[in-house]
């Protein structure tokens, strides 16, 4: 070995001078091995955040359709004009050469007029005044860039023939931050713009169109409370990596089933990473995970009734009507038809409000993103008397058995009856009653007599039964549960008024349109009360990914009323007669002997705390057909000022939606054939 | 005078490392340079790698014209050629014809075919010089007059090439010469009072430039205080004025990371590397440009090739250097005479001290200086004056004792 060779050699110096060689080189080797090996993990993360920029790709999210496969929600792709700042670094440059030397021949300009006037040439500290400070030249160069942007987006925009205007603040933010991603310039272009782009730029320096995939609602206003929107949100869902360089627009579901089946339908974002240089331009990039697309929502709604309650009301009550329409499967609790109005067009969500649009949204009159439907309580009135005449039904009571209503004193066309020392008026007439024309005439007398006698408890127990006060459990994040006074409120300080309350639909009951159609499917159905199921199933989009789809099982039964079939029958022919009996109310849901409707309607006053009437909510709650039930129907409208009775306001609604259902089972051919 | 040589006179594993040397460097000035468009678009005889190959050939053929003439008649002339540097280093100081290329320091003399940099040559001619001095009989060395001649011989290009200033390339001076002094028998007591002086005059150097206020400094150029500031880990904001403004302090603590962006790139250059290397002309730190393209191809060289060719890379490079050293020293072991031995000395010294302070920069054991990594370095200069210097080993080995 050489170093062994001169060691061994007697010659003192040379010896030295091999160990201090030796020494130096083991610094060396020993240093270069720290970094190389022992710190290479720490170097190589240094190497990555200097040169990667990561960027969060979101996933297509999944199509919303109907029961039948008719699309509700979609996504349609966007071009958007966007500037490659990566392929002008070039020209910028270029131009930012040039104005130096313009600043040059100024500044030589400068000094030579100054040695003229001083007649001497300038020393070398009088020259270092012209010199161009580094403000300057960062000046220089950020205005060569504006100017290099503002040249490639003018020939564009002529090219395009519309103008575009670049804001040079944003645009050098832009430059500053985001230099690895293309600066948008003019978002959303439409064919023709997108048409004469590519054919009139086919040089295209600079400039190119950027694909983004945008949420749409292809039916606009339809179904728009069930859908819910979406908001933008770039954030990093469970199980994705938490950190990004940068991140493209995404959204999340605020409420509706967007919100519900969010996770499902966002899909899983995926990562790119693109290779920068050391002043941030991009070299390459490479995607090192694929969006994994979210999965189609099919919910249990049939678009054509949908639609049908939609339009009923905006036919009947006009477009800004507070009202809500509930239309299940009486068999199953599937949701039909799930209706509020008035509502917003979730494509706002996505494309932005005019302020008219704006303010309409923020009325407090109009609150048109509430979901009347499931998201606000209301006194049901009338319509509770089925629930209180099926609870005293089943305590014993005959339904022939005739109840005299006396009349009311003060107005003798009206009944009244007395509870305690409080007088209770009735918009029924004074006389005889059954059950049957109890039901049909509405009469507050004889549910209030038979509902005391009956006992409130007995009330209580069949009404949780039928789990009014508790949520229906939507995925729509839209619900409340309601009101309904529990045991241990009815045995402190209950009064019989209180009692006599509740057996017409006042006082400390409230419900939404939601769990009355699930009560009425319950006593169209025999006693089953139904989860309602909205969402039937969740599909992979691509039927091809061997992915299995999620069925959420139909028909879950929460409860059984348990009440005889003795007692239903005699409700339902109480409320077929309401809408056919000549004395019924409801007369005007009648669609003909096709399809037969046991209803009942309503009107409940809304009182202040001050027991002002400050408003009335009109019902009409029914199911069909009569011999064989399978939809249940609520329809509720709300107004300020007395417009009617549920009978003129709500039961002509109802009667466009069964129309539309007999002429479906009439002529299925045909509706199956248009679409 | 110019007899025919015999192959086998020659010191073949020295040549062998020498050429294993050449051969690496021409393959990472390529993956250095032809990164760049610029680089790329030229015609392949006028690219950088292909002008490295150009001075490899020059040079092999210099040190093989050296060897031809015995090292004792070049020795004669050494006085002679020590002057003429001396005076090459005094012309390239007058302004209009030293050129500083851009990098503010003197360094160049712009001749029709290349940039002459004096300073190159000087360590040769340095160590010719500081050799046919010493080699006179060690009982004269004893003399207190000679040793003082012996240090004149050194400070004088010492301090004409820190006038350009070039810190590094005066600071490997201070090592060969002190080396060759040992060698050549100078009294240990001279030596140590002389390392003693020299350690004294640094440790204070140092202490008024990293604590002393602004006003006691020691005057010098600006990059190079930035550069020991940088490599000593002091903030710049500790010589700022008591009443600077936060927009100053920030200012100042930017140029900190400026001017320590070089040691940093480098570092993450050589530590991403790691133990296997990302590949010849894999390598993103250069390719992006995060290593700065002025110097990955000379001064920086080391990080290029630490990068693509990993610790295993390194480790080549480092034996290399070791057998070219140690060859080195086997040759001044068995040289003829006292003046063999020292030239010897003196060449291993001088490469030894280049490989240290080049690759130590670059693993931020040493503070930067532009000292070239020889052979592996692009420069004409550079790569000519270490084959001249390696030639002049061959030379003593060709002329060893028993031929």
């Amino acid at each position: 070995m050489l170093v062994f060779d001169e060691l061994k050699k007697n010659d003192l110096q040379l010896r030295l001078v091999a160990v201090m060689l030796v020494a130096g080189l083991c610094i060396l080797l020993i240093g270069l091995w720290w970094v190389q090996v022992v710190s290479a993990h720490e170097f190589q993360s240094h190497l990555e955040t200097q040169s990667y920029r990561s960027i969060r790709l979101p996933a297509v999210r999944g199509k919303i359709l109907d029961r039948e496969g008719r699309v509700l929600a979609e996504n349609h792709p966007r071009y958007n004009l966007s500037l490659y700042l990566d392929d002008m670094r070039g020209p910028f440059d270029k131009a930012y050469g040039q104005s130096l030397k313009a600043a040059m021949a100024r500044q030589k300009q400068l000094i030579a007029a100054a040695e003229k006037k001083l007649d001497r040439s300038l020393t070398k500290a009088e020259r270092k005044t012209f010199a161009l400070k580094s403000e300057q030249l960062q000046q220089m160069r950020v205005a060569a860039r504006l100017r290099v942007a503002g040249e490639v987006v003018a020939r564009v925009s002529e090219k395009i023939g519309e103008p575009i205007t670049l804001d040079p603040k944003k645009f050098e933010r832009a430059y500053e931050t985001r230099l690895a991603l293309p600066y948008p310039i003019l978002p959303n272009l439409n064919e023709e713009q997108i048409a004469r782009f590519q054919e009139n730029y086919t040089n295209g320096l600079g400039a190119d169109l950027e694909l983004q995939s945008v949420r749409r609602y292809p039916l606009g206003l339809t179904a728009a409370h069930l859908l819910g929107y979406l908001q933008r949100n770039d954030e990093s869902q469970e199980g994705e990596d938490p950190d990004f360089n940068y991140r493209l627009p995404d959204y999340r579901g605020l409420v509706g089933v967007e919100a519900g089946f969010d996770a499902q339908l966002r899909g899983r974002a995926g990562g790119e990473s693109v290779l920068v240089n050391n002043l941030g331009y991009r070299q390459s990039e490479n995607i090192w995970s694929q969006p994994a697309p979210g999965h189609n929502l099919v919910l249990t709604i049939d678009l054509d009734l949908q639609t049908v309650a939609e339009t009923a009301v905006t036919s009947h009550q006009g477009a800004e009507a507070h009202a809500a329409v509930v239309v299940l499967d009486v068999r199953n609790g599937d949701v039909l038809a799930l209706a509020s109005s008035p509502s917003v067009d979730p494509n706002n969500y996505i494309e932005g409000f005019t302020a008219a649009e704006m303010a309409r949204k923020d009325d407090e009159n109009l609150r048109p993103e509430i979901n009347r439907a499931t998201q606000e309580n209301y006194a049901p009135g009338s319509i509770f008397k089925p629930i209180i005449g099926l609870a005293v039904l089943e305590s014993g009571l005959n339904p022939n058995k005739v109840f005299t209503v006396q009349a009311d004193p003060l107005k003798p066309g009206k009944g009244c009856i007395y509870v305690g020392k409080r007088k209770i008026g009735d918009l029924a007439a004074p006389g005889d009653y059954d059950f049957r024309r109890a039901i049909m005439r509405s009469s507050n007398s004889y549910f209030i007599m038979n509902g005391l006698n009956t006992g409130i408890d007995k009330i209580i127990a069949l009404s949780e039964k039928f789990h009014f006060g508790d949520r229906t459990g939507l995925p729509t994040r839209q619900e409340t549960s309601g009101d309904l006074p529990s045991l241990r409120r009815i045995h402190d300080g209950w009064t019989a008024g209180d009692t006599a309350n509740v057996c017409i639909g006042q006082g400390e009951v409230a419900v939404t349109p939601m769990q009355m159609a699930v009560a009425f499917a319950a006593i169209a159905n025999g006693g089953k009360v139904f989860w309602p199921r909205l969402a039937a199933r969740i599909e992979p989009q691509d039927p091809a990914a061997g992915e299995t789809a999620t069925n959420f099982p139909a028909g879950l039964v929460r409860d059984e009323l348990g009440v005889s079939a003795r007692s239903l029958r005699t409700l339902h022919s109480a409320m077929l007669a309401e809408t056919e009996d000549p004395e019924g109310t409801g007369k005007a849901a009648v669609v003909g002997p096709g399809l037969r409707i046991c209803g009942k309607t309503g009107t409940a006053q809304v009182q202040d705390e001050h027991n002002r009437t400050i408003g009335h909510n009109y019902w009409f709650a029914s199911f069909a057909p009569y011999e064989n039930p399978k939809y249940a129907v609520v329809v509720m409208v709300q107004s300020t000022t007395e417009v009617g009775f549920g009978g003129s306001i709500c039961a002509p609604i109802a009667h466009d939606i069964y129309e539309s259902i007999l002429k479906k089972q009439t002529a299925p051919s045909v509706l199956a054939m248009s679409h | 005078m110019f007899t025919p040589v015999p192959r086998e006179k020659f010191d073949k594993l020295q040549i062998a490392a020498l050429v294993g040397l050449m051969c690496l460097g021409a393959a990472f000035v390529f993956s250095a340079t032809m990164v760049s468009q610029i680089e790329t678009d030229k015609a392949w005889f006028a690219q950088v790698w292909f002008r490295q190959v150009i001075w490899y050939a020059l040079g092999i053929g210099v040190a093989a014209a050296l060897c031809a003439v015995d090292y004792h008649s070049l020795a004669r002339w050494s006085f002679v050629a020590y002057w003429a540097m001396i005076l090459c280093l005094v012309v390239v100081l007058i302004p209009f014809i030293g050129k500083t290329h851009g990098w503010g320091a003197r360094r160049w003399i712009d001749l029709p075919f290349f940039q002459f940099q004096p300073s190159e040559f000087a360590k040769l001619a340095f160590i010719l010089a500081a050799a046919n001095f010493l080699a006179r009989p060690a009982d004269e060395l004893k003399q207190m007059h000679i040793f003082w001649k012996g240090i004149g011989l050194m400070m004088l290009p010492f301090a004409l090439i820190l006038k350009e200033p070039d810190l590094g390339s005066a600071l490997v001076l201070l090592p060969t010469g002190l080396v060759m002094m040992f060698a050549a028998g100078t009294p240990k007591k001279y030596l140590l009072l002389l390392i003693g002086t020299v350690s004294l005059l640094a440790v204070l150097f140092l202490a008024d430039l990293l604590f002393a206020p602004l006003r006691w400094q020691i005057p010098m150029q600006e990059y190079q205080r930035n550069r020991l500031l940088v490599y000593f880990g002091r903030d710049y904001t500790h010589f700022a004025s008591p009443n600077a403004t936060p927009a100053e302090l920030q200012r100042l603590k930017q140029r900190q990371l400026d001017d320590a962006y070089n040691v940093r790139q480098a570092l993450i250059s050589v530590g991403s590397g790691g133990l296997m290397g990302k590949g010849w002309r894999q390598g993103t730190q250069n390719a992006l440009g995060y290593l700065p393209r002025a110097v990955a191809h000379n001064d920086f060289i080391f990080s290029v090739i630490a990068e693509e060719e990993g610790f295993v890379g390194s480790v080549i490079i480092l034996a290399l250097y070791a057998v070219v050293l140690f060859t080195g020293l086997r040759i001044a072991g068995s040289a003829r005479d006292r003046l063999g031995k020292l030239v010897a000395v003196g060449v291993v010294t001088l490469i030894f001290s280049h490989v240290f302070i080049n690759i130590g920069m670059n693993i931020r054991i040493m503070p930067v200086t532009g000292v070239p990594l020889p052979l592996l370095s692009y420069g004409g200069s550079s790569v000519l004056g270490s084959l001249i210097a390696v030639g002049l080993m061959q030379n003593i080995h060709i002329h060893r004792r028993g031929y």
